[in-house]
């Protein structure tokens, strides 16, 4: 190994990031092998791989585990978050710029949006599952509850955040309402909407389980959830391990998009 | 109507923010062709009278008319050049200048030409495909000039442009500004607390009162424009005229 590759920052980074995660996984191992504390509480690094590979394969007739393969675990819970996603924004920005637009609807509205983003999505569950069933419409819907009101709020204050002599800037060049707002206002809420959306991406994961506790296979917190029966820590070792991971890779898709998009962010 | 040619017309103009009254009233026309210099303390209320000829403010008593026409609201015939830089980040340096055509439904490349050519006046040609973050400071202010050129005002306004720069990019860009704004024949009101700068570029300096603000000074300097060349700032004609400014600032 050259010098030049150990003192290059992003290298060093990585080598960190690298060494930690081995003194971790190497102490995990120690620990289950050791028997410091029985399978059922720390499941072994091995069998967490065992059930990794069990989880795309068939056995005894019944594909991966609860009868699914793991990615497609994976992806119904991907899907069903980006729906609620979809929803989220589709409702949260327009609600967001009326919000910061019109005085009298944010007197009214505001305090309710702040109410659902304080309740624990758990609270409303069973409300949802009564109206929507216990199929994915409920799902979205607890995902899409979750996810609107970060967005709506960094939507609000992107535009509370402008700076007057933009919007200023923009009449004394002939802009109508309509004008400022599409030239103007929209443009400079991108980047506290991206903010807006990783929160609501985060919040969204963090409802997955909640969202799969009814009917939730085929879904990774599902599969999650249903290990709590059998007392399978590995599988819920597993689980935990994969939605971090489709939650960071999710993460950095969506900062990929951003810097693309909004390639002023911090430079003004 | 005589007051249609009039590029400005204030006529018992004052304004307050809730109980404090920040400007006037006063009275003030401006002739076309004109470069007003306005100078004063802060806090005296050039900016609010800028917002007042801009339609960004509304006075709380007597009229504001640009081109006979009273003010009621921001519009395009008055073009303002901000303090601090204004172009969008999201746009290109060529998009920022061609927005006031594209408001006015100009066609791409028609609006381009236009930008292009003002570019290229303020000497920013080599520029036009960059974003405004990647522009220093005076070429943002610059390509704000050239922006608002590109509207075809009948008035422009400038709100203190260089106030934020160094001494010597300031120096160059009072010099451009004065090469552009005579080759354009516009009407400027230009708003400054350098008593310097008024009186480089104004045909004609105001000087107004602390709050709230009056008009206490109002002459033309005795130098035709073709003469604000950089040796016009150590003629003695002119360091005269300057002090006498600063004077009416003290009082």
């Amino acid at each position: 190994m050259s010098a030049a590759v150990l003192s290059s920052p992003r290298a060093r980074r990585v080598g960190l990031r690298a060494l930690s995660l081995a003194v971790f996984l190497g102490a995990w191992w120690l620990v289950a092998e050791l028997n410091v504390w029985s399978d059922l509480f720390v499941p072994d690094p091995t069998a967490v791989l065992d059930r990794l590979i069990d989880g795309e394969r068939t056995h005894d007739g019944i594909r991966g585990l609860s009868g699914y393969y793991l990615h497609e675990h994976l992806w119904h819970s991907l899907w069903r978050i980006l729906r609620g996603l979809f929803w989220a924004i589709l409702v949260g920005v327009p609600l967001g710029l009326l919000l910061a637009t019109v005085g009298p609807f944010r007197v009214i509205v505001e305090p309710y949006v702040t109410f659902v983003r304080a309740l624990p999505p758990l609270a409303y569950f069973s409300l949802l599952i009564i109206w929507f069933g216990i199929e994915d419409a409920s799902k979205v819907w607890l995902l899409f509850l979750a996810a609107f009101p970060p967005i709506t709020l960094s939507v609000l204050h992107g535009v509370r955040g402008i700076p007057r002599r933009q919007v200023d800037g923009a009449l004394a060049l002939g802009a109508s309402r309509w004008q400022v707002t599409r030239f103007v206002v929209l443009p400079s809420v991108l980047p506290e909407l991206f903010t807006g959306v990783r929160l609501a991406i985060g919040f969204a994961w963090t409802t997955i389980v909640a969202a799969e506790t009814v009917d939730g296979i085929p879904g990774i917190g599902g599969l999650a959830w249903e290990t709590k029966k059998f007392q399978q820590t590995d599988v819920a070792v597993l689980c935990i391990v994969l939605i971090g991971l489709s939650a960071i890779v999710l993460d950095q898709l969506v900062r990929a998009l951003e810097a693309r998009v909004v390639p002023w962010r911090g430079k003004t | 109507m005589a007051s249609a040619a009039e590029p400005v017309l204030l006529r018992g103009v004052a304004h307050s923010y809730a109980a404090v009254q920040a400007l006037g009233p006063l009275d003030l026309e401006v002739a076309a062709g004109e470069l007003v210099a306005l100078v004063g303390p802060s806090g005296c209320g050039k900016t609010t009278l800028l917002g007042l000829l801009a339609g960004f403010l509304t006075p709380t008593a007597g009229e504001v008319l640009v081109g006979g026409a009273r003010v009621r609201a921001p519009g395009p015939e008055r073009g303002v050049v901000f303090q601090q830089p204004n172009l969008y980040p999201w746009m290109s340096v060529r998009e920022n200048v061609a927005l006031g055509p594209r408001l006015g439904g100009a066609r791409k490349a028609a609006r381009h030409a236009i930008a292009d050519e003002q570019l290229a006046r303020v000497g920013l040609a080599d520029f036009a495909a960059a974003k405004p973050y990647e522009l220093s400071g005076g070429m943002q202010q610059r390509a704000q000039i050239a922006r608002v050129l590109a509207n075809d005002p009948t008035i422009m306004l400038l709100d203190e442009p260089f106030g934020a720069l160094d001494a010597l990019t300031r120096e160059r860009l009072q010099a451009e500004l004065h090469r552009v704004w005579l080759g354009s024949g516009k009407t400027a009101l230009f708003i400054t607390h350098s008593v310097e700068e008024a009186v480089f570029l104004g045909t004609r300096v105001l000087v107004m009162s602390p709050r709230p603000g009056r008009i206490v000074f109002d002459e033309r300097p005795p130098f035709a424009p073709e003469e604000r060349t950089a040796a016009l700032r150590a003629d003695p004609a002119f360091v005269a005229f300057r002090e006498r400014v600063r004077a009416a600032i003290r009082e």
